[in-house]
């Protein structure tokens, strides 16, 4: 039962990861990736970590991956050119590493001795409590120092986003400016003159119109 | 062979059943009941003329919705726009299995002692907080996948509103976690009934209480935070180009929405399934216990809609800027200040002389 469903997340995830890399609307791309971290989550859940699972969910796909199909959508990322690009050496590098890569997973799966794992059910290493007590207690350092990490990563943000030139001198942003066609202020002049009549201050448009602008309501009538 | 594994799938599948219909018959009926308490509130009548007082309504609306001609936009995304009502639904849905209906209740012919919860995680708040992230997906894919700028813009606005009052919502459950000590929404209610079942936490966190009411009307983008979907701002917002049964999704969607954040307000802050006296009553553990703890869970998540409902006929809505404003600048840092609170009072003792 337990390896059914792990061969059924498994694949979602290795389905998911492919799909990643051979779509070709990044916002696919995108989804994909979604689909990836929740095979994860599932996974996670399996290896008796469910605290590690919900947070995968929470942070990476359903705030880091926000944050990246918000840039997808701004941006407006166009598909890809349908011109075949040039690949050249890339190929051959791309197989020589993929074999070494495999080779690695077959070394690390040969010789991993799998009887002394503990079982998933027995271990409360991935509960929340005991994650919390390690997180206040044995790691407090890197608990603080990521913090500052996530301090210093907000700053960097405002900074970089901030203006830092000023207006053009040719800008000119003027509170209460009012632009009135001329027959909205004259009604005897004809519907076609559309003449602007440019005024600086609300106070100004009001006594152009002939109404009180008083922002204190019982002054108004 | 062992057929315990496929009893208990069969049973779990029985219980998720039940809670989907009966979730549907409360969101059917919660439309309904909007429409009609609207009504009465702006000084008419609702919808009463299908059946007795308007009571099959949801049923000629859910015939109006299936008719309906289904228009999809020529150059629209077409995977995306099909799977963002989907993505939305089934996020709304998920979270239904953690909530706590009632306490354990033996069946008095069977005598066999059921759970009225579907699945029982350690990690149920948590599971609650992350499906609530998932949600977000389907209304900024509907909004983009469109191919309208007014779309595009309203499922933007919806999106951003959302991401920035999930935040508040996390803070404010923060403070009765800290009480409680686990993330189990059973143990929770469990703790909440001590004195006869009166302990609720929102006699301990009135201030998360209020922060988490105002976090989840802003989450469920209903007035007053309901500008993304306002129609006279972005003509329908983020679901404009939907028509027929896909809109339909996306309302029910916004309904069960409604509905699981009143479910986790009665759960984490009004006591569960408790009924205070009850077990003075009735006696734990029996079966009219049960049914009486049902009912009266069922009672509060009623009365909260019925807030929902109340705010929606009597408050303005803000205007985005002013929505961010708020939920960036004064109810994050009010939700941190009684997680401060909270924590000191808890040291400080406090809280041990009300036996929390």
């Amino acid at each position: 039962m337990l390896a059914l469903l792990f061969i059924l997340f498994a694949g979602l995830a290795i389905g998911c990861a492919l799909a990643v890399v051979a779509q070709r609307n990044p916002l696919y791309s995108a989804i994909s990736l979604i689909g990836v971290f929740i095979s994860l989550a599932s996974l996670y859940v399996m290896l008796a970590a469910p605290f590690i699972a919900a947070v995968q969910v929470i942070v990476y796909a359903g705030a880091i991956m926000v944050l990246v199909i918000f840039v997808i959508m701004l941006l407006n990322v166009e598909h890809e050119d349908t011109r075949r690009t040039k690949i050249g050496f890339l190929l051959p590098a791309a197989l020589v590493l993929a074999a070494v890569l495999i080779a690695e997973v077959a070394f690390i799966l040969v010789s991993v001795d799998k009887a002394s794992f503990p079982t998933s059910a027995a271990s409360s290493i991935g509960s929340t409590a005991s994650i919390g007590s390690q997180l206040f207690t044995s790691y407090l350092l890197p608990f603080e120092i990521t913090s500052i990490l996530l301090l210093m990563a907000i700053v960097g943000a405002m900074t970089l986003a901030r203006r830092t030139k000023e207006l053009s001198p040719n800008t000119r942003v003027i509170p209460g400016a009012q632009l009135l066609a001329l027959n909205i202020v004259d009604p005897s002049k004809t519907l076609d003159d559309a003449t602007a009549v440019e005024t600086d201050t609300t106070e100004e448009a009001a006594r152009l119109l002939g109404v009180n602008s008083s922002r204190d309501p019982s002054k108004r009538d | 062979m062992d057929w315990q594994p496929i009893l208990d799938v069969v049973l779990k599948l029985i219980a998720i059943s039940v809670v989907f219909v009966v979730v549907l018959f409360v969101v059917a009926y919660t439309v309904l009941a909007e429409r009609r308490i609207l009504g009465f509130i702006q000084g008419r009548l609702g919808p009463n003329r299908v059946g007795y007082g308007g009571a099959l309504q949801p049923f000629a609306d859910l015939l109006k919705f299936i008719l309906k001609e289904d228009i999809v936009p020529d150059k629209s995304t077409r995977f995306i726009y099909f799977l963002a009502p989907v993505i939305t639904t089934i996020a709304a849905m998920m979270t239904m299995i953690v909530y706590p209906f009632g306490p354990d209740t033996t069946i008095p012919f069977i005598n066999k002692t059921i759970p009225l919860v579907v699945a029982r995680f350690d990690v149920g708040l948590l599971y609650v907080l992350g499906i609530t992230s998932i949600g977000v997906y389907g209304i900024a894919l509907a909004g983009w996948s469109s191919n309208n700028k007014y779309s595009l813009m309203g499922g933007l606005r919806s999106s951003a509103q959302m991401i920035s009052y999930e935040l508040a919502l996390g803070m404010s459950l923060i403070g009765v976690l800290l009480l409680s000590g686990t993330l189990d929404l059973g143990a929770i209610v469990g703790l909440q009934s001590r004195w006869h079942g009166s302990s609720w936490f929102i006699f301990a966190q009135p201030l998360g209480f209020i922060i988490y009411l105002i976090a989840a009307i802003a989450e469920t983008n209903r007035v007053p935070f309901d500008l993304p979907e306002a129609e006279t701002e972005l003509v329908a917002g983020f679901h404009t180009e939907y028509s027929a049964m896909k809109f339909a999704l996306f309302f029910l969607a916004e309904y069960i929405n409604m509905f699981t954040v009143s479910m986790l307000a009665t759960t984490l802050f009004l006591g569960g399934w408790n009924v205070p006296l009850a077990d003075y009553v009735f006696g734990r553990g029996t079966f009219l216990f049960g049914l009486v703890s049902v009912i009266g869970f069922l009672a509060k998540v009623i009365f909260f809609l019925f807030i929902y409902i109340w705010l929606r006929a009597t408050l303005p809505r803000f205007r985005f800027d002013q929505l961010m404003s708020f939920g960036w600048k004064f109810l994050l840092p009010v939700a941190i200040l009684n997680i401060l609170l909270t924590a000191t009072l808890i040291v400080v003792g406090f809280y041990g002389y009300f036996g929390y």
